[in-house]
């Protein structure tokens, strides 16, 4: 096994159950895998358990088994983007954006000038007073990655980001998300996504996590070596997505 | 009393019973926010405060007297005591829908939103200020209009508090309109009731519609945005100050941490502890003599059963109507809550003296009214407000489509999609009408006496004669009878039709 120091994050033994009509439901079962300075997808079927690994991981829901452990020196900083924007309706874009800043005990002004820079990032400079009614869904899906970069996290956890928009709003958003990740203008060390869409996993990431069915176990660790800027037209991609597909089905 | 002496005396009464109006709503909502909120996010304060809220807010406003009298006017005096007096039993006809207003649209809150709240790690400072406090803010809204109306509807009672040989009169628009009725002033009682129209009508059309309409986004009512706007400019300024700077204030006090459910028990302790420790002693002559008021009560309470629930119905059939009437003819709809909000805002005990020509041939149909009053605009507002801006756009359409007109639509759409706010302003219409049986089944004006019979009219007579435990052991019994009903109908109705009748 490689020096742990390396690791940002490791999952290691995670078990889940839970109790459903008196009997015991397992989901996860003994998931340990780690991950580094690097872009991971989590792959697999439907109900596996995918989104409450991320949970596990964001320290939100509890383990039954296992623990996660960040290689940090200090309190991780988790930032999570959502599966809908789940915006507060009742703020605007700014106000929206700064909440998790102000909850962190950050004076306003600075968390104003944090969430104005995160949200130009994203390209919804000058949209800052306006109403998550008067959004377009890409724009609030934007709003809710701001949101999550804005607290400038170690770690970023996306919830299937993309899922719920029309197909060339997400192609746009997965690479504004990776021009983000790879520029490197913030300090985001490593990014875990959970996703349905193997074309999806195997185009942004540099690992991809396939879980079996329940109870969920790592079926498979694929690493994805391809140089980047990727395309779903690169032979190597359609090659790894059909590898990826295989262990998938 | 000369022009020059009414007019002061009259202006002094207004802003008083202006004041308690005010003081009563604040009070009110610093309750409703804070309960309301604690009872949708801890379940074990849920499952005690619900049954409790549940009896609280059935008791008649008589029924609280006795606790007043014995808690303010006794430790304070009469005069600040007999002031917060009235301020409490105004809060007890504002505050119940209000809490259960917050409770219900915190509890409705989308289960993202806690996840976001886990996931950003948001204290409870800000959960409040950010996200219960601004989610809650339309059904405030909606629920100070009903309550407003409540508050004026018992206002008379809430200043003239009389138990047996002790009266409170309390200077006050209520007692200054009362009084001039006894003493037969009739330029008095006119100025009176004008003034009385004008402060009801001026505060719903500058505060409580525009405020309602901003936040809840229904369109029925009639209202001055522009001078709203002007109030709402400041509060909103004022509000944000406030909010920085408590949340200034939490992040240097934030290292001492202390849960919420600690605060609850802290302040529940000694409560109990004090309980344990004054224990009354029942013995069983009390127990017998309760029993003998329940005897009492079950000969009266058939009587204002029915009464009751012929309001009730009529109340329904009514509000359907003019909603119908609102959502087909907007204009005119707003004309006719307008009216809704001054005719429900006036005092029980004033519909007595105004409709006193009526009263010689026809009491029965007196007292009817003054029971409607109690207990219609529950339903009607909840019907308008809530009821019409739930209808959707997309279902309004389809029928415009399709050509769904007339008693089909009525029948097929109107009523189904507003069935659940039907149902809803119904449970609180029968509960509203138990209380309004105070007023309406008995009336001592000068010389005069009406006595109707029935629960309204027992308390009465028990209060009058000063028989407190009369009173409590009545006013008991009844909350008794409104929450088996409650919970036995209405929920139960208002449960299975929330499952079927939501558009997706």
């Amino acid at each position: 096994m490689s020096s742990s120091k390396n690791h940002v994050v490791e999952v290691v033994g995670v078990s889940k159950s839970y109790i459903s009509g008196g009997r015991e439901v397992e989901v996860l079962k003994d998931i340990s895998f780690e991950v580094g300075r690097e872009f991971v997808s989590i792959i697999g079927p439907s109900g596996c358990g995918k989104s409450t690994l991320l949970r596990i991981i964001a320290g939100v829901e509890k383990p039954s088994g296992g623990r996660v452990i960040f290689n940090l020196n200090r309190k991780p900083i988790i930032g999570f983007v959502f599966q809908f924007p789940t915006l507060l309706p009742w703020m605007t874009v700014l106000d929206n954006v700064i909440l998790p800043l102000i909850a962190t005990g950050m004076q306003k002004s600075n968390a104003i000038e944090k969430a104005r820079m995160t949200l130009k990032v994203v390209g919804l400079g000058g949209f800052e007073d306006f109403y998550p009614s008067e959004l377009s869904g890409g724009m609030k899906q934007r709003v809710n990655i701001a949101r999550a970069l804005a607290i400038e996290p170690d770690v970023l956890l996306m919830d299937e980001p993309f899922s719920n928009l029309d197909p060339l709003t997400a192609e746009s958003l997965r690479s504004e998300v990776l021009d983000i990740w790879l520029s490197s203008i913030l300090p985001v060390k490593s990014i875990i996504m959970v996703t349905h869409n193997v074309e999806e996993a195997v185009i942004m990431s540099d690992k991809v996590i396939i879980l079996s069915p329940r109870p969920t176990r790592v079926l498979k660790i694929v690493d994805v070596n391809i140089p980047r800027p990727r395309s779903r037209k690169m032979p190597e991609v359609q090659e790894m997505v059909d590898k990826v597909y295989e262990y998938v089905s | 009393m000369n022009p020059g002496e009414l007019t002061l005396e009259l202006t002094l009464s207004t802003l008083l019973s202006l004041g308690r109006m005010l003081a009563a709503y604040m009070l009110s909502l610093i309750l409703a926010i804070v309960t309301g909120v604690a009872m949708a996010r801890n379940k074990y304060v849920e499952s005690i405060l619900l049954p409790i809220l549940d009896v609280l807010q059935s008791i008649p406003i008589l029924g609280f007297f006795p606790a007043v009298l014995a808690v303010f006017v006794t430790t304070l005096g009469p005069v600040a005591g007999g002031e917060l007096s009235s301020i409490f039993l105004i809060t007890t006809s504002l505050v119940w829908n209000m809490i259960f207003g917050v409770y219900s649209s915190i509890k409705s809150l989308d289960s993202s939103i806690d996840h976001l709240v886990a996931v950003y790690k948001l204290p409870l400072i800000h959960r409040f200020l950010y996200i219960y406090l601004p989610a809650s803010k339309s059904s405030i809204a909606a629920n100070s209009i009903i309550s407003w109306a409540g508050g004026w509807f018992f206002l008379t009672s809430a200043e003239v508090i009389s138990m047996g040989r002790v009266e409170y009169r309390l200077k006050g628009l209520g007692s200054f309109i009362i009084k001039a009725f006894e003493e037969g002033s009739t330029i008095a009682y006119t100025t009176g009731l004008i003034a009385l129209f004008m402060v009801i009508l001026v505060s719903y059309l500058i505060i409580w519609n525009p405020f309602t309409m901003k936040y809840t986004g229904t369109r029925t009512l009639l209202g001055f945005m522009k001078a709203y706007d002007v109030i709402d400019k400041a509060l909103s300024k004022t509000w944000g100050f406030i909010v920085e700077k408590v949340v200034a204030a939490y992040n240097v006090v934030a290292r001492v941490k202390i849960k919420s459910t600690h605060i609850i028990i802290c302040s529940i302790l000694p409560l109990l502890l004090y309980q344990y420790h004054t224990r009354l002693a029942l013995d069983n002559s009390l127990y017998s003599k309760i029993l003998e008021y329940g005897v009492d009560f079950l000969r009266v309470a058939p009587r204002t059963l029915i009464r009751v629930y012929l309001v009730v119905v009529t109340g329904l059939a009514v509000s359907i109507l003019l909603a119908y009437i609102s959502h087909t003819r907007l204009k005119l709809g707003k004309i006719m809550v307008m009216s809704g909000e001054v005719l429900s805002s006036i005092p029980a005990m004033m519909w007595w003296p105004i409709l006193l020509p009526l009263l010689k041939g026809f009491p029965q149909c007196v007292m009817m009214f003054v029971y409607l009053q109690g207990s219609l605009w529950y339903v009607f507002f909840n019907v308008l407000i809530f009821g019409l801006s739930s209808l959707r756009e997309s279902i309004i359409e389809l029928s415009e489509i399709y050509n769904v007109k007339g008693r089909l639509y009525l029948s097929r759409i109107f009523i189904p999609s507003l069935l659940p706010s039907i149902i809803a302003g119904g449970l609180s219409a029968s509960g509203g009408a138990w209380n309004a049986s105070i007023a309406a089944e008995y009336i001592v004006l000068g010389g005069l006496t009406v006595d109707m019979g029935g629960v309204g009219s027992l308390l009465n007579k028990q209060a009058q004669a000063g028989d407190v435990l009369g009173v409590l052991s009545t006013s008991f019994f009844m909350s008794l009878v409104v929450v088996f009903i409650n919970k036995m109908i209405w929920a139960r109705i208002l449960g299975k039709i929330r499952g079927y009748y939501v558009v997706e």
